[in-house]
């Protein structure tokens, strides 16, 4: 099939400091592939300047989260017959810094991934001196979230983090809940503490554009419900 | 200051060109209806507090509300209203009652009935107020 495929593009290197869109058309396309096939066929072929992130290639690795026909998606994971349409365009996630075509700059998102803790906390040793024994329900509290790979196709989607970057935004609060409701950690007082804050839950309107985009799958909404419920009734269960 | 400029350019550029699913567009709905709510408590303060003020104006602004352009608005209004309402309980259900409900499929399904059940609610108060209206032209 044939496809049009228009991508944003800036870059101060080659002088195109104003945002602009490039337009390919693609003749050999097939349904099956992905929009990752298509940007690296366009960069090897017709246009080696053509800068995105990528490199798993198998949705593991989180790099090539853009918005695609105008929804966030990962590159990798979506094919072009999902999107029903013979013209796809192809912009950065919004609210970060764009710094050349579809990369932009991560650093306030991990900056803010950091904020909540995001590692086990337990200073004491074990009740046997070896290992910290969970159950398979303890386990499965937090299976959910432990999915994410940090791609930002969530945060970058939601209304809240558009107007204000310092709001924490889904994927934070995706990592708290990872270790706010693990059996073994010792510090979901203090992540809730930090989520409480100005920036933390409370901006979450429940928009659902986050669950919507998540390529894992995740109940994001769910997660960021369940630590605002956890800092109302102080318990984590 | 720049910062600011540029946050409210990339969030309206979202509300507009992000395109999103239901609950994107219950949330802009929710957030219109609420600050046009909240608009028009602001102006009828306003309006009534000149009956102890200025009372030759407050006459004006009744006379102003009687207009049909604003018996239109306050169709619209009434619909405002129920819709926050109702949207708002579908939330605090969602949100602080059952959080397990909030999976694309529930939450999609939620937000399209309480788009259905304000307009039937909406629907019966909008016959008779149109009904005023058309007997005043
Ligand atoms: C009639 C007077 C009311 C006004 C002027 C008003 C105004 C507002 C405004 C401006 C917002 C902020 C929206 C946003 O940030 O996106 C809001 C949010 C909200 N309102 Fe109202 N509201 C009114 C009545 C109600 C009623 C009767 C309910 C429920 C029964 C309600 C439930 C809510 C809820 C739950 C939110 C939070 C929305 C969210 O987090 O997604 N409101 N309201
Ligand atoms: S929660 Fe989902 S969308 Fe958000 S960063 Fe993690 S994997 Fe990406
Ligand atoms: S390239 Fe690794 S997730 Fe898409």
């Amino acid at each position: 099939m044939e496809v049009t495929l228009r991508v944003f593009r800036y870059n101060t290197e080659t002088g195109r400091t104003k945002p602009s869109f490039d337009s390919w058309t693609l003749t050999d396309v097939d349904p099956t592939d992905r929009v990752l096939d298509l940007l690296e066929f366009v960069k090897g072929y017709h246009d080696g300047t053509l800068s995105f992130r990528r490199s798993c290639a198998h949705g593991v690795c989180g790099s090539d989260a853009m918005r695609i026909n105008g929804r966030n998606y990962l590159a990798c994971k979506v094919l072009v017959r999902d999107l029903n349409s013979t013209t796809i365009t192809v912009e950065p996630i919004m609210g970060l810094k764009v710094m050349k075509d579809l990369i932009v700059d991560m650093e306030p998102f991990f900056e803010s991934y950091r904020s909540v803790l995001p590692y086990m906390i337990n200073d004491e040793v074990p009740a046997d001196g070896k290992e910290r024994l969970q159950s398979e329900a303890q386990r499965e509290r937090f299976d959910d979230t432990t999915k994410c790979i940090l791609c930002a196709a969530c945060t970058t989607s939601c209304p809240s983090f558009w107007g204000d970057g310092k709001y924490v935004g889904p994927a934070t609060i995706v990592n708290a809940h990872r270790f706010i409701f693990d059996s073994r950690d010792q510090a979901a007082g203090e992540r809730l503490e930090i989520l409480n804050e100005q920036g933390g839950v409370w901006r979450c309107r429940t928009a659902f554009n986050c669950t919507e985009a998540c390529p894992r799958e995740i109940h994001i909404t769910q997660a960021i419900a369940e630590v605002k419920q956890a800092i109302n009734t102080g318990k984590v269960d | 200051m720049t910062t600011l400029i540029s946050s409210l350019r990339t969030t309206l550029a979202g509300y507009i060109n992000y395109r999103g699913r239901e609950g994107h567009y219950s949330f802009l709905l929710h957030r219109l209806t609420g600050l046009g709510t909240l608009l028009f408590l602001a102006i009828h303060i306003v309006d009534t507090a000149t009956v102890y003020w200025i009372p030759e104006l407050y006459d004006h602004a009744i006379a102003i509300y009687r207009l049909p352009i604003f018996l239109v608005g306050e169709i619209g209004l009434v619909f405002a209203v129920i819709y926050h309402g109702v949207n708002g309980l579908r939330i605090i259900y969602q949100d602080m009652v059952n959080p397990a409900s909030w999976t694309i499929a529930r939450q999609r399904r939620a937000a399209r009935w309480t788009l259905i059940l304000s307009v039937i609610i909406w629907l019966p108060a909008a016959l008779i107020m149109l009904n005023t209206l058309l007997a005043h032209l």
